[in-house]
Formats: structure tokens, C-alpha cells, sequence
């Protein structure tokens, strides 16, 4: 009986082995296959983005209530700006969405690139696409 | 001159030729084929190693390898008392015992040429998956165009910038913001507090260690290189092997004709002494001039 055991002993040790190292290859495989958050996250943002434009440029509301939208969407519109910014699955990928987002990061990420020059987001934005206010002051009516 | 191929002599041919003829190999069963997938190049540091090791282990190679090392330590342990055995006979039992000794080393000379082919095919065949590997692992890192190249550039600049604001942007915003913090950038910073944890465990952890040669960190490709040299040195060492053994087998059959030679000498010897006429008659002479 001790015979057996002793013959086995070793055999059952390399099977353990065998099994944990099996074990850590199949979690270092799941570990390298996590990252990215869920897909859509350039959507999500550009959809958001395409709102606070309209809400911006829109002249059927006031001021207040203008403001009022602008900071609702402005709350929402930073989280989802980090998201597309901390999204790994985003990383490389050669789409011409995903191009056209990168281009230009003041007219993509509006909220943070406003915020960081300390400007409103309506300021910001029509001096990106080369709308000042000095343009604007400036600018005569007439007829083409 | 027209006597018989003595029985010995016939043997010690047939085990001479058996020695120059491949062995009959179960070794064709043994078989394993891994293959190069993606997740492979994925693993960090030395877990590439550890999974084809660990895929090696349970292939059928593997186990052929294992069942012939078992086979070949008893056949040496067989040997050895063989030996002891011959040191202690004489006579017939002694020639009967060495030629029994001459068996079993064409055996063993067989199960190792075996073990050989075993080896080299699983040196071979893990040269071709590293290589495999290797160009796999070249291709995507060539597989980036100039267009996604400035794609990266840009993404990299654009996370950069964002990391440099992203404390005074809080700042500024929750100061300015009615709302007060979102629920995904507390979830978030708890997140990252929890992962910043854990990734310092995993860099501390001793099991983690990045692909190293000679205790200097070294990059996948260089690493993987590294793999494939070993491997083709163990094919070198392998060949090398066999000139050993194929001297053993020639020393082998030397030794069969060797005895062979001994017991046809002796067989001769005894033939002279039934030919020779007076040996016969002369021993039979008194029985005729005694009265």
C-alpha cells in the first residue's frame, strides 16, 4: 500500500502542477483579452455633442433656458467625453468616424477644451470653425 | 568447407544488421501539433513558455517521451545486472549470458535512438512554432500604415492633452457646475483606486516577470528569438547524440562478432580433435593389443 502510494505520490504531484499552470495560462489568457470599454462610446458622444450644437445655435428659447440646457448637457457631455478619451477599443482604429474625431481636439472634446481655455462652450466652439465675435460685430447686413 | 553457418555467427549477423536498420517506431503515434494563435503572442512574459510547455505535457509525445524514459532506466538497470551476471558465470552459461548481454544493448541502442527522434521531433517541432510565432508577431507590428500611424500619434496627443487638464477641468467645473459630481466619475475614481491596486500587486508579484535573458529585461521579438535558439541547439545536441550512439552500435556488433568469433574457435577446436584419426583409433589401439 505504501509502495503504491509512494509511486503515485510523484505522478499526482505533476498532475497538480500540470493543472495550476493550466489554470494561470487560462487567466493570463482572459487577463489580456480585458480592456475597452463597452462599444458606441464615439456615438454616444457625438450624438450628445450634435444636441448641445443645436441647443447652442437654436434661437427658439432663451437665454435662461439656454443656459439651463447647456449645463445639463455639458454635465453629461464630460463624462462622455472621457469615456471615448479612455476607451482602449478606440486605440487604432482606422475608421473615418474615429479620424475625423482625433482631427481635432477642440471641436471634439468641446467641454474639456473650452473649459481648459476658460471659455464658454458657445465661445469656443464658433472660434474653432472661425466664427469671433469681433468677425460678427464687424459683419454688415446686405443682400448678395 | 561446406559446413553450416554456425548459430552464433548467424545471430551476431542478425543483430548487426538490426542495428543498422531504423527501429520499429510506435513513435509515429506520437504526435503533437500546437498551434501559433493570437492569444499565444498575447501572454505576458515567460506564460508563453509555460503554455507550450504545458501543451507539450499533455500531448501524446509527451507521454511516449515519458513511457520510453521509464523503459530505458529499467533496461539500464537490466543491463547492469547482466553484467554483474557475466562477471560471476563461466562456460556456456557465460557465453549464453553475453550474448543475452549483446541483446539487450541492441535494445537499449533501439529504445534510445527512439528517444532521440522523440526529442528532436519535439525540439523541431517547437522551433517551428516559435518561428511561427515570431513572424506572426512581426506582421502586426508592421501591420500599422501611415495613416493609422497619425491616427495613433494623434490619439496619444489628444489622451496626453487630457491627462495634463483633467485635474484643473474638475476644478473648474465643479466649481462652476450646479450638479454636483457624476456618477460615472465617482464609480470611476473608485475604479481606478481598486485597479491601481491590483496592477501594483501584479508588477510586485514574483511570478510576473517580464521575458528576461540572463536577467536582462528584453523585448517579445528578442525573447521569442531566444526560445527558437535553444531549441535548435537542442536538435544540434541531438545529432550529436547519435554519432555517440551509432558508435555504441558499432561496438555492439564488433562485440557479437567478437563472441561469435570465441565460440566458432572453441567449435573448431573440438572438430580437430573428432578428426584427428589417432585420437580415436589410438586411444582404442590397447583394447587390440591387449589380450
Amino acid at each position: 500500500m505504501n509502495a503504491t502510494m509512494t509511486s503515485e505520490q510523484p505522478r499526482n504531484a505533476s498532475h497538480v502542477r500540470q493543472t495550476l499552470i493550466g489554470i494561470g495560462i487560462t487567466v493570463a489568457i482572459f487577463a489580456a483579452a480585458i480592456g475597452g470599454a463597452a462599444a458606441g462610446t464615439l456615438e454616444n458622444m457625438e450624438r450628445e455633442r450634435a444636441i448641445l450644437l443645436e441647443t447652442i445655435l437654436s434661437g427658439d428659447m432663451n437665454a435662461a433656458e439656454r443656459e439651463s440646457r447647456i449645463q445639463v448637457a455639458k454635465t453629461r457631455l464630460v463624462d462622455l467625453e472621457r469615456m471615448v478619451l479612455r476607451d482602449k477599443k478606440l486605440i487604432g482604429r482606422n475608421t473615418p468616424a474615429v479620424r475625423a474625431a482625433f482631427d481635432n481636439y477642440d471641436l471634439t472634446f468641446l467641454v474639456h477644451a473650452s473649459t481648459e481655455k476658460s471659455r464658454s462652450i458657445a465661445d469656443h466652439w464658433l472660434g474653432e470653425v472661425g466664427v469671433s465675435t469681433t468677425a460678427l460685430m464687424n459683419a454688415r447686413m446686405g443682400r448678395r | 568447407m561446406s559446413r553450416k553457418t554456425p548459430p552464433t555467427l548467424a545471430a551476431a549477423i542478425v543483430l548487426a544488421t538490426a542495428l543498422l536498420t531504423p527501429p520499429a517506431a510506435a513513435k509515429n503515434a506520437a504526435s503533437w501539433s500546437p498551434s501559433a494563435s493570437e492569444q499565444l503572442i498575447k501572454l505576458p512574459g515567460d506564460y508563453l513558455k509555460k503554455a507550450v510547455d504545458n501543451d507539450f505535457s499533455r500531448s501524446r509525445l509527451a507521454a511516449a517521451l515519458i513511457d520510453l524514459d521509464q523503459n530505458i532506466s529499467l533496461k539500464q538497470r537490466t543491463l547492469g545486472d547482466l553484467q554483474a551476471a557475466i562477471e560471476r558465470a563461466d562456460g556456456e552459461l557465460r557465453t549464453e549470458l553475453q550474448h543475452q548481454f549483446l541483446e539487450e544493448k541492441r535494445n537499449y541502442i533501439d529504445m534510445m535512438k527512439e528517444h532521440q527522434d522523440l526529442r528532436a521531433k519535439r525540439a523541431r517541432t517547437k522551433v517551428r512554432l516559435y518561428e511561427r510565432l515570431l513572424s506572426k508577431l512581426n506582421r502586426s507590428q508592421r501591420a500599422v500604415t501611415p495613416q493609422q500611424a497619425e491616427l495613433l500619434t494623434k490619439q496619444n496627443s489628444a489622451r496626453e492633452r487630457f491627462e495634463a487638464s483633467a485635474a484643473k477641468i474638475d476644478t473648474r467645473l465643479l466649481s462652476s457646475s450646479m450638479t454636483a459630481e457624476s456618477k460615472y466619475a465617482r464609480e470611476y475614481a473608485k475604479n481606478l483606486t481598486a485597479i491601481e491596486s491590483l496592477v501594483s500587486a501584479v508588477k510586485s508579484h514574483p511570478m510576473n516577470q517580464a521575458p528576461e535573458i540572463a536577467g536582462v529585461p528584453v523585448s517579445r521579438g528578442e525573447y521569442l528569438r531566444q526560445l527558437v535558439a535553444e531549441n535548435q541547439a537542442e536538435v544540434a545536441v541531438v545529432d550529436q547524440e547519435r554519432a555517440i550512439l551509432s558508435y555504441m552500435a558499432k561496438l555492439v556488433s564488433l562485440d557479437a562478432l567478437a563472441l561469435s568469433e570465441g565460440i566458432d574457435a572453441s567449435n573448431e577446436t573440438e572438430l580437430a580433435e573428432a578428426e584427428d584419426p589417432q585420437a580415436g583409433v589410438t586411444g582404442a589401439v590397447e583394447f587390440f593389443v591387449s589380450r
